[in-house]
């Protein structure tokens, strides 16, 4: 489970839906939730969140400038790798942070992308996988 | 409405822990009471029963007064209108099931109400039998039934299903709620299984280290919204098996059990039995008409 | 021929004797078991004292305490007209006293081993002390009431030195099997001693050997 804190930049909301927009260190990310600023009380701007996602949901692509509709895409270099048969993690780094996530794919695609150490990569987390929870 | 307030110095093996509680309960509701163990849940029932003596209680039940200290108003336990109902059972080993029955009436009480509790917990055919000879599961319902013989209005169940097989807790869940309704009783039930307590409490309360830390329903208790995640069940984990470079851990919730995958360092985090949340964003479950 | 007086005053002397401490030591088992008072563990000791003490020692005291001369023994005869000293009443007193841990003993160990939830489960179903202890408690701790009958008996069978103390040896009021022995065998007649000590002997080993049947019986019995 990834798991970085953030400050709510934006909120925006309709019909029961909600755009949120969180800065953690240098990177923006984007998250959709089913609540609205009425119905939780956590959805106020410049509150402090967790921003969350699973390491499963994280896509890497080694293409620095794609024209691709994923909103949330962090620049990144590879820490280290684990192969396994089937599936590979990927531990990287958030490119000028310190801060770290991690990243599983399967270990075709990363035989496929020739993924090495140090190489520089994107992240990549579709808006409705990033989950807010209320700092506590 | 059972209002309830008690002070009791408790001799627990980390020293003294003062119980300091504080509770108001509806007529007819179910309420569960949820916490470490050591909390002091137990006492609290026994208090409520008159089994322990606490340093400063008031019990007012309706309008009668059960223990008022300081007026030194203490009714005894047989005087109040309780069902208890013990962790180990506590039938009498000298009587039959039906003997244990009707030993709990009283002496112009007809025995109309030992038969239909033998009917409703579907005792029959255990009827002549001694405790000793009797599964945990089935001890529990003639337990059950004994408690209510005397027709209570608080019905006391102090983690009445903690030493039963999952399928056995999951019936005796249904007799519990079934005989809830049926008499129309105020249930205090110790639990330790959350989606025990779902199933069947209106109220909850958290106890730790001998106060009420939370009160409220099930679900505004345990899944407070701590995370925007709109997929969610609660329950415990029952396995962590490696797999490949992940784990898989199985979480059993209610008659169900699911699978979620976590990489080693999460795993690392986890045990065998931690109660936990399961989340997943409202967008990626999909929806299958089964008939 | 042996005279049967003995075997008879001994058999009487038995009975009357764990009747009586049957009928004390259930409540009194009841109360060390249940009471919060502190200086219990004082009558506990008192109560197991017999065990331990030499009879001679016990007989003693009781001989002061029953004589007429002193004070207890002087109410007694003034108030009541009743003589301990030398009289089959006297071994019942002293007989009592005696045996007190063999009948209190066993059955406060049963008390103690049951669960305490069983009284309470009684009383949430609004059963009073006494109804709980005759219909639930007893019932439930019948081995131990049965050794203590049978310990009893046997025990008192058996004395020696505080009847002898108390009761010296006056034929059909306190010369009990045991003190005939020992009066055979003073006189020298081994034969009619050892008719004596043989029937004690076939009697005790006889009743014990129940005893410990039926407990290794009732031992698998667990407690629900």
């Amino acid at each position: 489970m990834n798991v970085l804190n953030g400050i709510i930049t934006e909120i925006r909301s309709n019909e029961g839906i909600s755009l949120v927009k969180v800065k953690s260190n240098t990177f923006t990310f984007s998250s959709i939730v089913l609540d609205t600023p009425e119905t939780v009380n956590y959805l106020v701007k410049d509150n402090v969140v967790q921003i969350i996602f699973k390491e499963t949901e994280v896509i890497i692509a080694k293409d620095l400038n794609l024209a691709i509709s994923i909103q949330n895409q962090i620049p990144c270099r590879i820490a280290s790798l684990k192969k396994g048969i089937i599936l590979s993690q990927i531990n990287l780094v958030i490119q000028d942070s310190d801060q770290s996530i991690q990243s599983i794919i399967t270990t075709n695609a990363c035989e496929q992308l020739d993924l090495k150490e140090n190489d520089k990569v994107l992240a990549l987390i579709k808006t409705n996988e990033v989950s807010l929870s209320a700092h506590d | 409405m059972i209002q309830i307030d008690a002070y009791k110095m408790l001799q627990t093996a980390d020293g003294e822990l003062p119980l300091a509680i504080s509770l108001t309960i509806e007529k007819g509701q179910f309420v569960a009471i949820y916490g470490n163990s050591g909390a002091g849940k137990t006492t609290i029932l026994r208090i409520l029963s008159g089994l322990t003596d606490a340093e400063k209680v008031n019990i007012k039940v309706g309008e009668s007064i059960w223990d008022d200290s300081e007026k030194k108003v203490h009714l005894p336990v047989q005087k109040r209108s309780i069902g208890f109902v013990f962790q180990d059972f506590a039938l009498f080993p000298n009587l039959t099931v039906k003997e244990n029955l009707e030993f709990a009436l009283s002496k112009n009480d007809s025995k109309e109400i030992v038969e239909e509790l033998i009917d409703l917990m579907e005792l029959q055919s255990l009827q002549n039998s001694k405790p000793q000879n009797l599964s945990g599961g089935q001890k529990q319902r003639v337990a059950l039934a004994r408690a209510i013989v005397r027709k209570p209005e608080i019905l006391l169940l102090d983690e009445p299903l903690s030493a039963l097989d999952d399928d056995m807790r999951f019936k005796l869940q249904d007799y519990i709620l079934k005989i809830h309704q049926k008499y129309q009783l105020t249930t205090l039930m110790i639990s330790h299984s959350i989606a025990e307590i779902f199933k069947l409490s209106d109220q909850v309360i958290v106890l730790d280290k001998g106060k009420i830390i939370k009160e409220g329903t099930p679900a505004t208790v345990f899944s407070e919204q701590k995370i925007s995640s709109k997929f969610q069940l609660t329950g415990e984990i029952i396995s962590i098996t490696k797999s490949d470079v992940v784990y898989i851990v199985q979480i059993s919730s209610g008659n169900n059990i699911v699978k979620v995958i976590a990489t080693e360092e999460d795993a690392k985090e986890y045990r065998i039995g931690q109660k936990v949340l399961v989340a997943s964003k409202a967008f990626n479950p999909i929806i299958q008409v089964l008939i | 021929m042996i005279n049967l007086d003995p075997l008879w005053l001994t058999a009487k002397l038995a009975l009357i004797t764990t009747v009586i401490l049957l009928v004390v030591s259930i409540p009194l088992s009841y109360w060390l078991c249940y009471s919060r008072f502190r200086l219990k563990a004082v009558v506990e000791a008192l109560i197991s004292l017999p065990l331990v003490l030499p009879p001679s020692v016990l007989g003693f005291y009781l001989l002061i305490a029953f004589s007429p001369e002193n004070a207890f023994g002087k109410f007694l005869s003034d108030y009541f007209d009743v003589r301990l000293v030398f009289t089959f009443q006297g071994l019942i007193v002293a007989s009592v006293l005696y045996s007190l841990p063999f009948m209190v003993n066993p059955i406060l160990s049963g008390l103690k081993n049951l669960p305490p939830a069983l009284q309470e489960a009684s009383f949430t179903l609004g059963k009073s002390r006494l109804t709980t202890l005759t219909k639930i408690l007893l019932p439930n701790i019948s081995a131990s009431l049965f050794t203590g009958i049978i310990m009893t008996f046997a025990h008192t069978l058996g004395e020696f030195g505080v009847v002898l103390m108390v009761g010296g040896s006056i034929p059909e009021e306190t010369k009990v099997v045991s003190i005939a022995i020992y009066e055979e065998v003073e006189s020298m007649n081994y034969d009619n001693a050892n008719i004596y000590a043989g029937i004690l002997f076939l009697f005790s080993f006889s009743i014990l050997l129940v005893v410990h049947l039926i407990n290794n019986k009732s031992q698998k019995t667990t407690l629900y």
